[in-house]
């Protein structure tokens, strides 16, 4: 008797083959056969009927380090069929990390991932240092799978405490970061993760930047040892400089043998040949041996913020975030002092704020005007008689702060130009950032906006060249062991859904997370039931109470 | 398969402990220190012009010794 099967269903099975009506056995957490009308009975049957059977989606650039701590679910990263994901990206980890270091942390978390302090401070208890620590506080709790990337930033840390944002590491230094590296490799590490172009919550370089190349290249000779991925932030703003990273990830990739991967890579129509010029140079590099995967994220660019948290909005005016990062009542202290308005008003830009500004949407709050939402700040500036700075921030201040703005259609929004990269076979589809951004966009339902728009809306790819993209190519690219695939003998990671339905529902605000709680999320639509393991983990619009996920078993 | 990387615009690695001076005249060491420090500073601005604190010079930094090509 099978543990669960699923019937009837049209299987894509993740290696781009063309569907075929199948079911889908499962016993022991594992595939034990896809075929027609396979005989026998089941504990649990799934009517698959009329929907698309694919391999879990696997998602490959998420920040769910702390949320797995109190939710091992990654909600609601699981209900838009991902059944495993890869944290710990940007060169930032919860382990290894002293408790001394933590507070740095803390503010790095907050400041790259807009993290609440709270998360780290009352939804869980912090007892680990060491990466087994870490993957053992997560694990017990698990719904779904993950393959935790470790931080450079962290393991600089480690060795060389505060000298970690001032300077380069002596040679002993990087010995002893290469064994620590070793040590987190062996506990279930996927790779290293380091960052280019991050800063901490005081503006200074985030430490992995003060690496000189020769501390890369001996974290990467430890990468070597065990084949994994090494993940980097380029500086993706400006193209001569992502080329260049590039180029020093295929000469790393080649010394060591290991995978490498980038993001993001963002369509912009103010620099039309910046993405085609690093996906050239990709290709170039691809064709002398070396393994550099650009991640490409399927949604465009939307940011949505109000002035009750700091948001990536103000990532460039670096005065607004300290404002914006005070307690509620300095914050509006400083929002009212005049010559505190008058200097971030000038940071604003001498036209008033009109190009940074002007375009932005209201989006309306619980206490915002009504007849506002959904106008430009421009046309509700011009009506009040003040530049649209001036108007985002007294309209703000007479409504508590709540009043929300969109940020609408920032780039990466060209359909009929993202379509083929995606559809490229060295484009590894991802860069969703999940789990972080919390106030400034939804990083939930890329895997539905691929269907939505790309398969269906598009044609850019076939369904099930799109379902590959997401889970064998993803499997294969970051050597998951057993997953990707729908074949007997592999890990049972299913999802069932609608494909002529799967999509992203519409970006709203939760309540959600602790400290002050809020987040923007995406629901999902047309997913059915997502199967982690063997075991149902989502059904008919609820989660339920399976926690069968793992940290990934790697080739 | 054509293994031929197309020329791309050059750039130099820092070394540790490495000046900007000592780099400018490392890149450029037929000009005038002076006129060789403005152009790195000029082809730079991710480094002397959007950096908190400007010119802070990082052991991963991607320094540019030539202006972007056409």
């Amino acid at each position: 008797m099978y543990d669960l099967l699923i019937k009837g269903g049209l299987v894509a099975d993740g290696t781009g083959a063309p569907g075929f009506l199948a079911d889908v056995a499962i016993t022991g957490g594992r595939i034990v056969s896809v075929g027609p009308d396979l005989p026998g009975e089941a504990r649990r049957t799934v009517d698959a009927t009329g929907r698309l059977v694919a391999p879990g989606f696997i998602d490959p650039h998420t920040h769910f380090d702390v949320q797995l701590l109190w939710d091992g679910a990654a909600k609601p990263a699981l209900e838009h069929g991902i059944t495993s994901i890869v944290p710990g990206n940007c060169s930032l980890s919860l382990a290894p990390l002293r408790a001394g270091d933590r507070p740095g942390v803390i503010g790095m978390f907050q400041q790259i991932e807009e993290m609440p302090p709270e998360a780290f401070t009352q939804a869980f208890d912090w007892t680990w240092e060491d990466f087994a620590g870490y993957r053992a506080a997560i694990e017990p709790r698990l719904a779904i799978n993950v393959a935790p990337l470790v931080g450079h930033s962290v393991i600089r840390q480690w060795v060389m405490g505060a000298d970690a944002q001032q300077r380069a590491a002596r040679l002993d230094e990087i010995t002893a970061m290469g064994d620590l590296l070793r040590d987190c490799l062996e506990a279930g590490a996927v790779g290293l993760s380091t960052s280019f172009v991050d800063v901490d919550e005081n503006g200074r370089p985030v430490p992995s930047r003060f690496a000189a190349f020769e501390e890369l290249d001996g974290l990467c000779a430890v990468l070597g040892e065990f084949g994994r991925m090494l993940q980097i932030v380029p500086e993706f703003y400006d193209v001569d400089i992502t080329i260049a990273r590039i180029d020093q990830l295929a000469d790393l990739s080649l010394a060591h043998g290991i995978p490498t991967t980038f993001s993001p890579v963002f369509d912009s129509q103010a620099t039309p040949d910046a993405a085609p010029r690093a996906l050239a140079r990709v290709e170039e590099q691809f064709a002398r041996g070396a393994r550099v995967w650009p991640q490409v994220q399927t949604r465009p660019i939307d940011i949505s913020f109000s002035l009750l948290r700091p948001s990536l909005f103000f990532a460039r005016l670096p005065r607004w975030v300290r404002v914006l990062r005070l307690p509620l009542e300095q914050r509006l202290a400083a929002l009212t002092d005049p010559s505190t308005v008058e200097r971030m008003i000038a940071d604003a830009g001498p036209d008033g704020g009109e190009r940074l500004m002007g375009a932005l949407i209201v989006r309306g709050g619980d206490r915002a005007p009504a007849g506002l939402a959904g106008r430009t700040l421009s046309s509700i500036a011009a009506e009040r008689g003040e530049t649209p700075v001036r108007a985002l921030l007294s309209l703000s201040l007479e409504n508590g702060l709540d009043v929300a703005f969109l940020a609408a259609s920032r780039g990466h929004d060209d359909t009929a130009r993202i379509g083929p990269m995606l559809a490229n076979p060295h484009v590894h589809i991802g860069a969703s950032d999940g789990g972080a951004h919390l106030a400034s966009f939804a990083t939930y339902g890329d895997t539905g906006y691929l269907f939505s728009e790309f398969v269906r809306k598009a044609g850019a790819l076939t369904l099930e060249a799109a379902v590959k993209k997401i889970t064998s190519d993803t499997a294969e690219i970051w050597g998951l062991k057993d997953r990707g695939v729908l074949r007997e003998g592999l890990a049972a990671d299913v999802v069932v859904f609608d494909a002529a339905t799967i999509g992203r529902g519409a970006e709203r605000p939760v309540f959600d997370m602790p400290g002050d709680g809020m987040r923007y999320i995406r629901d999902a639509i047309g997913i059915d039931t997502v199967v982690v393991n063997g075991e149902i983990a989502w059904s008919k619009g609820a989660y339920t109470d399976a926690a069968a996920g793992t940290i990934c078993a790697l080739n | 398969m054509d293994t031929t990387l197309t020329t791309q615009r050059r750039f130099l690695r820092p070394r540790i402990d490495e000046t900007v001076e000592q780099l400018a005249a490392r890149a450029m060491p037929d000009q005038p220190l002076e006129n060789a420090v403005d152009r790195i500073k000029g082809w730079n601005l991710h480094i002397f012009a959007m950096r908190r604190p400007a010119g802070l010079l990082l052991g991963s930094d991607v320094v540019f010794v030539e202006p972007p090509r056409g």
